[in-house]
């Protein structure tokens, strides 16, 4: 049977290699580290996001890389999922985008700040980070039973407005494509005119006090191209 | 206790009985913000809740292990403490410390950084802090006649636990490197130095409560520790699939990790190996159910679940999702929390010559603690599980996934407030012990040594 100088040897001995191995691999690590995180896009607005998301401690909430508390999504990659625009209008108010659901401290940042944001976020997107997080692999068709084919809707012929697809679609759809926080959006064109839809959009309070649709900031000709759009879904 | 200085403990005792009823009303907080009721938002926002709730946990059981060595330590030297005054200005002043930690997190100061959230001034505190407590345990051995493998483990284990918290204090640009050196706090310190503690002083507490000659307990003490970091240092990896690190971190970490589950089995089965080897019985049953407990959830909770979900395949689909919640919770819970209320329940009656380990109240504290924090567990992985499954490989969206799941937080608060019911009754047991006397001194409640 093993003797206790014998168990001592395989404590010391067992812990100095995997160490040696261990601070090998550190600076392999760190050598690879500069093509692997693309650290020469590493702005100095970047920097700045990084400080603002650890000053707030988005982590107490949000997972980046995985890493994280659960309570609200992963931001690994959501600038190519949102977009900058999305996200932009968003920090300004973010119960306003998600009414009613879990809430985010509004924080007030400034324009200059949530640029920071998301190019540290965008940064971070980009990281190889091994393939992670994988695309969901389950197709939803092959355990939901198929959907009463939907009213043809002529959504899919029109092309959706540029700021439509960056901000509406996060709570309303079109052709079954879209959020589900705000009522679908397929035979807007049939329920109201244009010029409802339009002060609709100037100032949703106005219409409808304590609407959850929350004011976004549209150029004019941007709200006459989303007009336009809506009033054609009939 | 055999030492006047060692009732020193008892006040590191008590304040970990203060931090972890407040861990638990910030758990509270947390479980009712999950199933929508968010009332605190304005003032306690989820993410201040959180940083608390972990926070609390880290000094907590700090506070615990600082305690066990003040109590272990003179006893495995036969000396007093080298300095009495010390230990309690180094108390004072780490309590102070997490007092404003915890205020601050309250007021948005912090540095955002997972289980580090402790602003950058104060980290400087603690290593100062540290620093004492090391320099009281070090000349108390130094001077001692008595050298004990038991003594020098846990030594090394609270140096080690020391020196690795200096990483953690580097600032780091790029998030990759961030993420890397901030695992060589967290992970080396629970999968690795603390476990090391945790091994000295389950070596102590056996040998007082079994008799089993220390000799034998020593050899397997190696065996144990020497397990945990031929798995545990490599381990390392398996927080480094995602992040940015090299591709070759996905066969190491999973690797490795596969194996940190030996260095916990072999901790239970060496706790239970010497229970049944026992010389006689010693009269301090619940200090016992404590002990064995510890060594057997810490591989329920560490070892299995843990091995349950750091396979790369696996990790790739449950990173950054409840599943680690679940296993995060036993696995602190059994190794650490349950190791450091052992110490207590075997320290209170030595401490205050009252011997309240014969009463009912003991054991309601063990089952009803231990059988909440499995229920606990069991709703967050149903919760975790139906995540991973219907936001991961479904792609639903995480708030609507979030909806489908509020049905197991509910399970998870009723199981909450079990081991509520649990810690409850240590924590009176442990006010009706009252106070350290000096009667008590010189004393052991039946020690098979």
């Amino acid at each position: 049977m093993l003797s206790k100088s014998q168990a001592r040897a395989f404590f010391l001995g067992g812990t100095f290699l995997f160490s040696a191995i261990f601070v090998f691999l550190t600076v392999d690590t760190l050598r690879q580290n500069d093509s692997r995180t693309n650290s020469q896009n590493m702005t100095a607005d970047v920097l700045k996001g990084k400080e603002i998301w650890e000053k707030n401690n988005c982590m107490g909430c949000h997972t980046l890389l995985g890493e994280g508390a659960y309570y609200a999504p992963d931001l690994t990659k959501v600038v190519e999922r949102r977009g900058a625009t999305w996200i932009d209008v968003f920090l300004d108010d973010p119960e306003a985008m998600f009414p009613g659901e879990r809430k985010m401290i509004k924080y007030g940042f400034n324009k200059e700040e949530k640029g920071q944001i998301i190019a540290f976020l965008d940064w971070v997107g980009k990281i190889d980070a091994n393939g992670w997080p994988p695309k969901p692999n389950i197709p939803i068709d092959s355990i939901a039973t198929p959907q009463v084919p939907q009213a043809k809707s002529n959504a899919v012929v029109m092309t959706q407005p540029e700021k439509f697809s960056q901000l509406c679609v996060a709570c309303h759809a079109v052709g079954g494509k879209g959020g589900n926080v705000g009522p679908a959006l397929d035979h807007v064109g049939s329920k109201f005119d244009s010029d409802y839809l339009n002060r609709w959009l100037s100032d949703p309070q106005a219409i409808k006090p304590g609407t959850n649709m929350p004011k976004l900031p549209l150029t004019d000709p941007e709200r006459k191209d989303i007009v336009t759009y809506l009033s054609a879904l009939k | 206790m055999r030492f006047q200085s060692q009732k020193v403990a008892y006040w590191f005792f008590a304040t970990c009985m203060l931090l972890l009823s407040l861990q638990i009303v910030y758990g509270f907080i947390m479980g009712f913000a999950r199933i929508g009721f968010d009332g605190l938002h304005d003032f306690i926002p989820f993410n201040t809740a959180r940083a608390t709730h972990t926070n609390l946990l880290v000094v907590w059981l700090l506070t615990g292990f600082m305690g066990a060595a003040y109590y272990i330590i003179p006893e495995e030297s036969d000396r007093e403490l080298y300095s009495v005054k010390l230990a309690y200005i180094q108390l004072l002043s780490w309590v102070v410390v997490g007092v404003i930690a915890i205020i601050g997190f309250h007021f948005n100061w912090w540095e955002g950084r997972k289980f580090l959230e402790i602003p950058r001034p104060l980290d400087y505190l603690v290593v100062v802090n540290v620093l004492t407590f090391l320099f009281n345990i070090a000349m108390t051995i130094w001077e001692a006649k008595k050298r004990s493998t038991t003594q020098l483990v846990l030594f090394f284990g609270l140096l080690c636990a020391a020196l690795l918290y200096l990483p953690g204090m580097i600032y780091f640009d790029n998030q990759t490197l961030d993420s890397y050196f901030r695992w060589w706090v967290v992970h080396l310190w629970v999968e690795g130095v603390w476990e090391l503690i945790m091994g000295g002083i389950l070596a102590f507490l056996l040998i007082k409560l079994t008799g089993v000659d220390r000799e034998v307990i020593e050899k397997w003490l190696y065996v144990v520790v020497g397990l945990t970091f031929l798995s545990g240092i490599l381990g390392t990896g398996h927080h480094y699939y995602w992040i940015g690190t090299p591709k070759y971190w996905l066969m190491v970490g999973g690797i490795f990790s596969a194996l940190e589950p030996l260095a916990f089995l072999g901790m239970a089965i060496w706790a239970l190996n010497m229970y049944r080897k026992k010389g006689k019985n010693h009269p301090n049953k619940i200090a016992l159910y404590w002990t064995l407990g510890s060594a057997m959830m810490s591989f329920i909770g560490a070892g299995f679940l843990g091995f349950a979900h750091t396979w790369p395949a696996v990790n790739q689909w449950t990173h950054g999702t409840l599943i680690t919640a679940m296993h995060g919770h036993l696995a602190f819970w059994g190794a650490y929390a349950m190791l450091v209320l052992a110490v207590i329940s075997y320290a209170m009656p030595n401490l205050t010559g009252r011997k309240l380990f014969t009463g009912m109240s003991g054991y309601l504290a063990f089952w009803a603690s231990n059988i909440g924090m499995l229920g606990m567990t069991g709703a967050l992985a149903v919760a975790g599980i139906t995540q991973v499954y219907l936001e991961r490989k479904l792609g639903m969206d995480f708030l609507v996934v979030q909806k489908e799941i509020i049905f197991h937080f509910i399970g998870m608060l009723l199981a909450a407030t079990l081991f509520t019911v649990g810690i409850t009754y240590f924590i009176v047991d442990f006010i009706r012990h009252g106070l350290p006397s000096n009667e008590a001194v010189g004393k052991n409640a039946g020690d098979l040594e």
